[in-house]
């Protein structure tokens, strides 16, 4: 492993789809990258997904090689569990500063042989399955996490040594401290992504206490072959549903709960897990009670259609209340638009909200940007430079505008880049640059 | 993780001159092993001749995966590398890259599909796993006989052609040229700015395009590394990658800088005919400027209507007006280009939701031009010279089609999806109508409301508490459009409304704008010169939308903006940053490297019959007149085929796909006893 340098031309802060992209593209036109990203692995939220709208491609085989691709360019180097804490502009680019987060395994040393993790004998939720499944209390985050290096949990380790004494290379180090890391960088890229609005947001929905009523990206998960179930289960009881619901815009176009905007992806990535059910399960009933459908990109329209001659029941109906009846299935309180209005008590025995897009970051005092009231990066002049933030050399990529969907954060993360270049190009004194 | 099935055995048999075959069948997360029993796939192929080892992986494509195979290429001292997982369109690249980190030959691996071909279409599992042996086993044959291969390296000409002087190509020649790369900008109308130029103000920042593109134009026009044709027309093309040559031809604007006056020659001329820019709104002369502050600053006769009378030519005193001026050509050399061509509005049908029957029925762009102020009816909203006080926005007209609904276009297909625009533009234009206009009442006919974009939401939110009337209509029995017979108002909208549960409501009103969708333009032309990829939806097709979302499948061939499909300003910009930044990258690369699946010509077979040179689709075969035998352009050979298969002499030869190849693949494939169908299928 490379020693980290005292300069790079671009610091891109998040390793998702977005942030790998303007990574990629900016090593591409020739400039050192630093690739930044808080969790132990690169890959973001995109690594998780089952399959990717509307192609039904496997998101894994979109995003492994992006992943694979940045971690072999010469030109990109990578930073995993690390946090910005500040970035200032000064004369020659952002002093910036990091901190690395302690693995309490040597890196360098690691050569990911998973010795540490069959003889680890503390277990909690796995937080790469959403919890649903286990994982140890030192464990490398997935089967293709880059690196393939393993993090330990504190908070679930009982430190009695098994892990350390099986190492064959003697890496693990129960006294590691967090780093700090000084760099300058010439122009900084960020691509912080998202976070899903909160389970619990509508109390109506009960999404904080009833089993059967799941998050997308866990369901994401449980529709995973390498999920953590390997087949559609409701979480509860390991039962097979028959009867599953998605309540869209369960986290967004609702003042109420301060997710005004919509978030955009909620409506394809319903119909698509609505299809990857019936692939599954072919007896299996799936309705969407939806507002708008906003299949608006490129081939959503005839997504969306195929969906409902697959079967799916697409239904126009807002939920007003979710409940937990016997065998902890749901009755979902609804007002059918399109029987006169409606209002109809129905069972089902999985629900899934379609939760909202929210910032995954905010930089706080970390970057010297402007921030929208709903948490976006603003974007001054949205329309014409749609990568750029308030401050000139900070470039933004992906969700961290705005809610986004794949194919956009990509198409961004390359003007992101562009922009970072043509900045680098305008400031950059090519005699000035430190080594 | 992993298992290794040692072949043993094989090891101590197999002698130095053998290929030493590595075989590695990948899980991909189950999508293959949970159909294809993998291991008994790998634990056969040990037993074949050459295969020295044998190995599963849950991913091959991750990292570990490719380190697993980087390591058994040096452990086993393997030679051959076979990879049997998804279509080699994901993932074939990545194999090869590491075969080669291993140091071995890239072009000495073969890629298996077991996925996209086996797992993915066969529920039998006990067949799946047979007929993915057989691949793998037809595979492992055919990289016996392959031989090393070296890519083909290209130079890159240091300059990029943009086609289209919209916000897109406008974009993307200002990115290229601050990078210092040299750019060509052609325009097929006489002035720039596009379908942005038209607009009256844009969302979310709610700016006026024009104080958006003119800057934008500026920038372009002020920079020493831009070069701008208008009025240019594609005529022919050839070359490839790094070394594309377009020639354009220029046809005569009529016009020059020398005309000093333009104002006056403009009023000068007798022939009045409509004005394209204010989309039929209003009338301009023969010879004109679309709008004050276009670019060029410089008025172009319109040869439809001008009668060459000679009154502009006296106005201008003769300076700069040349009413014979002769199309000219202009060859353009470019290492990429980027295709920045734009799409069209829908135009409805006559007497569509009564369009062409009424004139109180016009498109959402037409009641843009209305609303600027510098329009035709200077931003009053009146119609046959009346106020309007009830104006009426019909959703989704030429877009989310339905079969035996809506009539085709012209192709016979419908226009299934969705626009993307309209719905915020006519939330955006409701908006301002309100602001303005707040005594105007406005009812929205809509499907679906799709408000997606960063603070559209917001405007939807906005116009809702201003009063906006929403009536949602079932896409299956679309409104109805008539004269009002009882007098008060020139049109009633007829439909029934899913909010109020399927109330009858008829909507008198004095404007009715249609929320008309975004078409591609007829790209013919550009199509066949560049050989692009076009969608079921008429679009250009991008290689693969997450993948490669602004390449087209042939080498250095950029796509910027809504050529690909309906964007708004914002998306348009991205999309042309992103554009520019792969074709910076290839640029500054100065060189790239292609794989070298070219024909190759025996010389001493080669009869010099021809055939290949008539054959071949990229005229990349020369005749050699002094042997009198054929010789391959390696740059501009695709590697097709199609010389290969007509020769009558056998003297050409696909490199990485020789007869011996293919054959010792078939032979492979059609080993043991298959029975009919199969051998048929495979032939």
């Amino acid at each position: 492993m490379t020693k980290i340098k005292s300069y790079y031309d671009g610091l891109v802060l998040g390793a998702g789809i977005a942030g790998m992209q303007a990574a990629l593209d900016l090593a591409g036109q020739g400039f050192e990258v630093l690739l930044v990203d808080r969790e132990p692995s690169i890959g973001g939220v995109m690594v998780g997904l089952n399959k990717v709208f509307p192609t039904l491609d496997c998101s894994s085989c979109i995003c492994t090689p992006r992943m694979a691709e940045a971690a072999h360019s010469e030109r990109i180097k990578l930073l995993t569990y690390t946090e910005l804490i500040a970035a200032r502009k000064q004369d020659q680019g952002f002093a910036v500063k990091l901190r690395k987060k302690p693995r309490y395994v040597v890196e360098e040393d690691c050569i990911g042989c998973s010795k540490c993790e069959l003889a680890c004998n503390y277990y909690t939720g796995h937080d790469f399955d959403c919890g649903l499944g286990a994982r140890p209390a030192i464990y490398i985050p997935h089967g293709n996490a880059i690196p393939q290096v393993p993090v330990l949990d504190p908070d679930s380790c009982m430190f009695d040594g098994n892990c350390a004494r099986v190492c064959p290379t003697n890496c693990i180090d129960f006294t590691q401290q967090a780093e700090e890391i000084e760099v300058t960088a010439g122009a900084i890229i960020v691509a912080t992504g998202l976070k899903l609005s909160a389970m619990d947001a509508k109390k109506e929905y009960g999404g904080h206490e009833y089993p059967n009523v799941m998050n997308p990206l866990a369901m994401e998960r449980v529709q995973s072959s390498n999920g953590p179930y390997g087949h559609i289960l409701r979480p509860s009881d390991g039962k097979i549903p028959h009867s599953i619901a998605y309540v869209q815009c369960a986290g967004s176009r609702d003042k109420s709960i301060g997710v005004p905007y919509c978030s955009r992806v909620c409506c394809m990535y319903a119909l698509k897990q609505a299809i990857m059910i019936r692939h599954q399960l072919h007896d299996a009933e799936v309705t969407i009670y939806h507002m708008d459908i906003r299949a608006f990109g490129k081939g959503y329209e005839q997504f969306y259609r195929r969906a409902v001659a697959e079967g799916v029941k697409v239904v126009k109906a807002k939920v007003a209340r979710i409940s937990e009846v016997e065998n902890q299935d749901l009755n979902l309180r609804v007002e059918l638009i399109d029987e006169g209005g409606r209002v109809a008590d129905i069972r089902h025995d999985l629900v899934v909200l379609s939760l909202g897009t929210m910032p995954g970051w905010r930089p706080g005092g970390a970057l010297p940007i402007e921030i929208d009231e709903d948490g976006f990066i603003t974007i001054p002049e949205m329309a014409t430079r749609p990568a750029n933030s308030s401050v000139d050399g900070i470039f933004v990529a992906g969700v961290a505008t705005g809610p986004k969907d794949i194919p956009d954060a990509i198409v961004e993360a390359g003007a992101a880049a562009m922009e970072a270049a043509m900045y680098l190009d305008r400031t950059r004194s090519h005699e000035a640059v430190p080594a | 993780m992993s298992e290794t099935v040692q072949a043993g055995d094989h090891k101590a048999s197999v002698d130095g001159d053998q290929p030493r075959v590595g075989v590695f069948v990948c899980r991909c997360g189950g999508n293959i092993s949970d159909i294809v029993d993998v291991d008994a796939v790998a634990r056969r192929l040990s037993d074949v001749r050459g295969v020295v080892c044998a190995t599963t992986h849950q991913f091959f494509c991750s990292d570990p995966g490719q380190a697993l195979i980087e390591q058994s290429i040096k452990e086993h001292n393997l030679d051959r590398v076979v990879v049997a997982a998804c279509s080699p369109s994901l993932h074939e690249i990545t194999f090869r890259r590491a075969v080669a980190r291993a140091g071995l030959n890239q072009y000495l691996f073969e890629h298996a599909n077991i996925r996209e071909q086996v797992s993915w279409v066969i529920t039998d599992k006990s067949a799946a796993t047979d007929k993915a042996e057989r691949l793998v086993r037809a595979a492992v044959a055919r990289t016996r006989r392959l031989a090393p291969l070296q890519k083909r390296r290209i130079h890159i000409r240091p300059s990029v052609l943009v086609i289209g002087g919209g916000v897109a190509g406008l974009t993307a020649a200002r990115d290229l040229a601050a990078r210092g790369i040299h750019v060509t900008l052609i325009e097929s109308s006489p002035f720039l700015g596009g379908r942005l130029a038209q607009l009256h103000r844009i969302f979310p920042t709610g700016q006026r395009a024009r104080d958006v593109v003119t800057p934008l134009i500026e920038e372009v026009a002020s920079n020493p590394n831009i070069v701008i044709h208008t009025n240019a027309e594609l005529e022919r093309a050839s070359g490839f990658i790094g070394d594309f040559h377009t020639v354009v031809r220029i046809m005569p604007r009529g016009v020059s800088e020398a005309c000093t006056n333009p104002q006056e020659v403009i009023d000068s001329c007798p022939e009045e005919t409509v004005d394209g820019f204010n989309l039929g709104l209003a009338k301009r002369k023969a010879i004109y400027m679309p709008y004050a502050g276009c670019y060029p600053p410089v008025p172009a006769i319109d040869w439809r209507s001008c009668t060459k009378c000679g009154a502009c030519f006296e106005a201008a005193a003769g300076k700069g007006i040349d009413l014979d001026e002769k199309p000219r050509e202009v060859m353009i050399a470019a290492g990429a280009i980027v295709i920045a061509a734009g799409l069209n509005t829908y135009a409805p049908r006559h007497g569509e939701y009564g369009y062409g029957q009424f004139q109180e029925v016009v498109t959402l762009a037409q009641l843009n031009r209305m609303l600027d102020p510098t329009g035709p009816t200077a931003g009053k909203l009146t119609v046959n010279g009346r106020s309007v006080r009830r104006v009426g926005f019909m959703h989704c007209v030429g877009s989310l089609q339905h079969e035996g609904i809506h009539k085709p276009m012209r192709d016979g297909r419908i226009n299934q999806y969705c626009s993307r625009v309209c719905c915020t533009t006519t939330m955006h234009a409701a908006e301002e109508i309100k602001d303005r206009f707040p005594g105007v009442q406005v009812y929205d006919f809509h499907e679906d409301i799709r408000t997606y974009g960063r603070r559209h939401e917001s405007y939807y939110d906005h116009v809702c508490q201003q009063g906006v009337a929403f009536i949602r209509f079932d896409p299956l029995r679309p409104p109805t459009v008539e004269a009002d017979t009882k007098g008060e108002f020139p049109l009633v909208v007829k439909t029934t409304d899913r909010l109020t549960f399927g109330e009858e409501l008829e909507v008198p009103l004095d404007l009715l704008v249609l929320a008309t969708g975004l078409v591609a333009r007829d790209m013919s032309k550009l199509v066949d010169l560049y050989r692009c990829s076009v969608g079921a939806d008429r679009f250009l097709l991008e290689v693969h939308p997450k993948l490669r979302p602004v390449e087209l499948a042939a080498f250095g061939l950029f796509l910027a903006g809504s050529v690909q499909g309906p964007m708004d300003i914002a998306e348009s910009t991205a999309a042309a940053a992103a554009a520019a930044s792969k074709a910076s990258a290839l640029i500054k690369a100065g060189q790239i490297e292609l794989d070298p699946f070219v024909a190759r010509v025996d010389e001493h077979h080669c009869s010099g019959c021809k055939v290949c040179l008539y054959v071949c689709p990229f005229t990349a075969i020369e005749r050699n007149d002094s042997t009198k035998t054929a010789r391959v352009n390696e740059a501009l050979c695709t590697g097709c085929g199609t010389c290969v298969a007509s020769c009558p002499c056998n003297a050409i030869q696909q490199q990485g796909f020789e007869d011996s190849q293919v054959e010792s693949e078939l032979m492979a494939l059609l080993a043991g006893k298959p029975p009919a169908e199969e051998l048929l299928a495979a032939v």
